[in-house]
């Protein structure tokens, strides 16, 4: 990460061509405090801000242009055992430019806590290149705080999976490309449930009292439910993800739900303390390795497919070198290496007729290529504005305090 | 006159670089917080400063139960850490002899082991089908569809067990200095070892009861990862709410406004119990 | 007379019992580095192993986390114990005017909570225009660490008479002399505690470390990055290590210290004899 002196980044923001009025002012108001002390404080708190310029960002999307460059690193932060390291090896190979990579994305709203203040002060977060969750990335797309992407660097991005092309936060995938899908469903244990789970009202049952957990994550808690209640979550309004929450609550209340968990419903569903967890199709493959009776299913109401999606953050060392590595992993032969490794549903088409010849078994399993049918049921995750969205976690965090 | 110019300087001289370190990386963040916990609105339509108090008085009136949990549960792990050290620091002390280095080092050895990883350790022994749960079953202490995990209990002995060094340790520093020909005076004037207990040995350990509880209690209302790996959400401590704010539901205002009322409360204690001691701590002079 | 035996050992089994307690996880987490499971999660016993023994440093990013962990504990120790050595005695030793706030105020740290400190000193280092990594960890570790070394420390000088030091200055020693030969080693215990204590609080720190990190990772970092998606047993392995190194070194210490007392005492002796306070030099 580069050293800026404040008067830098000053000589910056007034030399900006970012013209969209209310941001101006916002950015002018702190930089004219920007000598002072005070004024350092006020923007690092962040100053008023305006809005992220709809238009504007139409504009530098349509005029993207990043020439090719030299560059001999690529810094890509990422989530922690998402990459089978030899494709960084054989990328420097071919390229002869190494990948910085650090796994410090553990959480969305971590992570972002992280980086904004850099982000809202219109600077460099000191990487090429991030991989974050779908609403997530939607909230960057709309602050303005990725680089659009020059497709004409990413030839194999015609590769990229139909149902991802369109997604509501990125039309046309103009800003961001997945680097993984994977779903979240129920992971059971088929001994303790005496069978397969093949609906979520087998999840609300009264005989699995105090066996079930949930994940602590508004979004995710509240569509499993609104699945049940059989509206896609990608379709849901405000009012319905606030009446799954109450429904969410009174399970809670009554003990049903045995908690909340982030990742850590591994241990439980491993050591037998539940017979069912919401989970995610990754964790519950790697456990089955130890646990042969952990079954996951799509569940017949449906199940969320999310994606995490690799962006360029503002200002970046190479928007080019991004690109280029974007394009080397939607390559199928390099997709079907990293699929193998990390068991998330690749979103490069191709990919299993190459895994088929390595790792049939793999190849086969529908939470790798979930199957169109299955495709049929899954859906994205709720579209909230601001204001939406932090009365659903307000509501939430009242019931799972989380 | 040189020396005595010396003399009135030394306090500020030993003092400042701490004292300025702390100034710099702990009072102007916490200030700036203050800032933050006084503005209104989101990280998309900006913040503005508003000397917005409400969010003072909503955040009690939301989250009451929350703190006054924190301060039972981190109240009870502190006397249930004092119980279980103090005899600990009084053997060590007083009739460890050679082995008291020694036992010192056992008693923060386990802390050089991640705080996660004990904490997860403490998920596989208290298991459902684990050793232990199933005998307290037998036994009739555990009911047979209950649990030890994910309950109150699990919560507060994770946090007495995490803080157990902080307890023990200023127990030891305190007793270890104390004289023994006082005790041995006090027994030659007729004490039995008790009332030589009571009023010689407790009185000088004060200092040290006193370091101890504050270094336990305090981090331990604060804590929420105990609370988030043996509890649920009926276990959540005000750690746990202001962590959520943070990261989750992003309201920087309601976070900050949260950590100055759980300082305040704490500050509050720190006094209330300071003024209970400092009483006692009188007679030490007098020694 | 005749209860004390009981009474003196009762307290030792009291003692073994809670040092055992303390050990029970630890005993777990060195188990579970045995361990020999089929997939990424090291949860249930599997089956035994030394494999992980054998390559420790075999995870890729652990080696380096667990080298800037046990790095940033040394400097941000030493700094702390020197800081704050210096403001417990001032505090203790010394009246002057705002003596009670500067009290209040070391306090302080000690009753933030963690997530608040950390987003805090994290807008700082940004706004300082200082990039977050090893030495804005180092500084934020020194910063809570100093209020806990002066806390300990000051609960090792209250009370603790100073006839020794008035004695070292009646016989003509300057202040600096004085604390060098006479409150050195009498606060030395209470130090090496505080030492100790910092050292362990800044291996294992994790929220604050997390903001301020930037791209520099430790190895509390490591395990809550791996924890998502299992931790590795040479985790496991690692931590076992530390604790075995760090008693191996505590063990060598006291038989060094041993053999230096038996030298002493048959050397000394004479000596002893003329250096007695009170005899006219």
């Amino acid at each position: 990460m580069s050293r800026e002196s404040f008067e830098s980044a000053l000589e910056r923001l007034l030399a900006e061509r970012r013209h969209n009025r209310r941001r101006f002012v916002g950015r002018a108001g702190s930089a004219a405090f920007a000598t002072s002390a005070l004024g350092a404080f006020l923007s690092a708190c962040g100053g008023a801000e305006g809005e992220g310029g709809g238009e504007e960002s139409e504009e530098r999307a349509a005029t993207v242009n990043h020439p090719k460059e030299e560059f001999d690193e690529v810094v890509f932060s990422n989530w922690p055992l998402y990459i089978d390291k030899k494709v960084l090896r054989d990328f420097r190979a071919e390229t002869g430019a190494r990948v910085k990579y650090i796994e410090d994305i553990n959480d969305n709203q971590e992570f972002f806590g992280k980086v904004r203040q850099p982000l809202q002060q219109d600077r460099g977060i000191g990487r090429d290149l991030v991989a974050l969750t779908d609403w997530m990335a939607g909230r960057w797309i709309r602050l303005d705080y990725v680089e659009p992407l020059d497709k004409k660097n990413i030839p194999n991005e015609r590769n990229l999976t139909d149902n991802l092309r369109n997604v509501s936060f990125d039309r046309g995938r103009r800003f961001s490309l997945p680097w993984q899908s994977g779903m979240t469903a129920i992971g059971y244990d088929s001994e303790q449930t005496g069978g397969d789970v093949t609906s979520i009202e087998q999840f609300f049952d009264p005989k699995y009292k105090g066996k079930v957990t949930m994940l602590a994550d508004a979004r995710e808690a509240a569509s499993m439910v609104l699945f049940m209640q059989g509206k896609r979550p990608d379709e849901a309004t405000i009012d319905d993800i606030l009446a799954a929450i109450e429904f969410i609550d009174e399970k809670n209340r009554d003990g049903h739900i045995r908690r909340f968990t982030g990742n850590d419903y591994t241990g439980d569903l491993q050591r037998g303390n539940i017979a069912m967890a919401q989970a995610y199709s990754g964790d519950v493959i790697q456990l089955q390795a130890d646990k042969a009776s952990l079954k996951f299913s799509i569940p017949e109401e449906g199940a969320i497919l999310w994606s995490d999606n690799m962006m360029i953050p503002q200002k970046p060392r190479t928007a080019y070198g991004a690109e280029v590595f974007m394009n080397f992993v939607y390559d199928p032969e390099v997709a079907a290496k990293i699929a193998a490794y990390v068991n998330y549903v690749p979103p490069v088409k191709g990919t299993q007729e190459i895994l088929a010849k390595q790792d049939a078994k793999l190849a086969e399993d529908p939470l790798l290529f979930p199957t169109a049918e299955d495709v049929a049921r899954l859906s994205g995750y709720p579209n909230l504005s601001v204001e939406e969205e932090q009365q659903m976690n307000e509501a939430f965090e009242k019931v799972a305090g989380a | 006159m040189g020396l005595r110019r010396r003399r009135l300087l030394t306090p500020y001289l030993l003092l400042v670089p701490g004292l300025a370190w702390l100034v710099v990386f702990f009072l102007v963040p916490a200030l700036t917080q203050l800032y933050v916990s006084l503005q209104d609105g989101n990280f998309e339509i900006g913040y503005t400063f508003q000397w917005n108090w409400a969010t003072y008085s909503e955040a009690i009136a939301d989250y009451d139960e929350q703190f006054l949990r924190s301060i039972r549960y981190a109240g009870t792990a502190t006397l249930l850490a004092f119980l279980i050290s103090f005899p600990l620091a009084y053997f060590i002390a007083f009739k460890a002899g050679r082995w008291k280095n020694l036992m010192l080092l056992l008693i923060i050895l386990p802390f050089f082991t991640s705080y996660l990883m004990r904490t997860v350790a403490w998920q596989t022994i208290l298991s459902d089908n684990a050793f232990v749960t199933e005998r307290l079953r037998d036994v009739g202490l555990v009911a047979e569809d209950g649990r030890l995990l994910a309950t109150t209990n699990a919560v507060v002995a994770g946090i007495t067990y995490n803080f157990l060094p902080f307890m023990a340790l200023p127990l030891y520093v305190a007793l270890e200095k104390i004289d023994r020909r006082l005790i041995e005076a006090a027994t030659d004037l007729y004490a039995s070892r008790w009332q030589a207990f009571r009023r010689v040995t407790l009185p000088l350990a004060l200092p040290g009861i006193f370091a101890g509880t504050l270094l336990t209690f305090i981090p331990a209302v604060g804590d929420y990862i105990n609370a988030q790996l043996l509890g649920t959400s009926r276990q959540y401590m005000i750690g746990n709410v202001i962590q959520s704010k943070f990261l989750v539901v992003t309201d920087y205002p309601a976070a900050a406004a949260l950590s100055f009322l759980l300082m305040g409360a704490l500050l509050i204690c720190v006094f209330a119990y300071a003024r209970v001691l400092g009483a006692r701590n009188l007679e030490e002079a007098v020694v | 007379m005749r209860g004390r035996p009981l009474r003196d050992y009762l307290l030792g089994l009291w003692s073994v019992a809670a040092l055992v307690y303390l050990f029970i996880p630890i005993a777990i987490v060195a188990a579970f580095s045995f361990n020999d499971p089929a997939g990424r999660f090291n949860l249930e016993w599997a089956g035994f192993t030394l494999d992980h023994w054998k390559d420790p440093f075999g995870v890729e990013g652990l080696g380096t986390a667990f080298r800037n962990s046990i790095t940033i504990a040394a400097i941000s120790t030493t700094l702390a114990v020197l800081l704050g050595t210096f403001m417990a005695l001032a505090l203790v030793r010394y009246r002057f005017t705002g003596r009670s706030a500067a009290d209040f105020f070391v306090f302080l740290p000690l009753a933030t909570p963690e997530v608040v400190l950390g987003a805090a000193l994290l807008g700082l280092f940004i706004t300082m225009g200082l990039a977050t990594g090893f030495t804005t960890i180092v500084i934020a570790h020194t910063m809570f660490n100093v209020a806990y070394v002066v806390v300990t420390i000051k609960a090792r000088l209250q009370g603790m008479d100073t006839h020794l030091e008035e004695a070292a200055a009646d016989l003509g020693a300057n202040e600096w002399a004085t604390f060098r030969k006479v409150t050195l080693p009498l606060i030395a215990p209470g130090v090496a505690a505080a030492a100790l204590l910092a050292f362990a609080l800044s291996i294992d720190d994790f929220v604050i470390t997390n903001f301020t990190a930037g791209q520099t990772s430790t190895f509390p970092l490591f395990i809550y990055g791996a924890a998502r998606q299992g931790v590795p047993p040479q985790v496991n392995v690692l931590a076992t290590l530390l604790l075995v190194v760090v008693l191996g070194l505590m063990a060598l210490n006291l038989v060094l210290q041993r053999r230096r007392a038996q030298a002493d005492a048959t050397a000394t002796a004479p000596v002893r004899a003329v250096a007695h306070p009170g005899v006219a030099q």
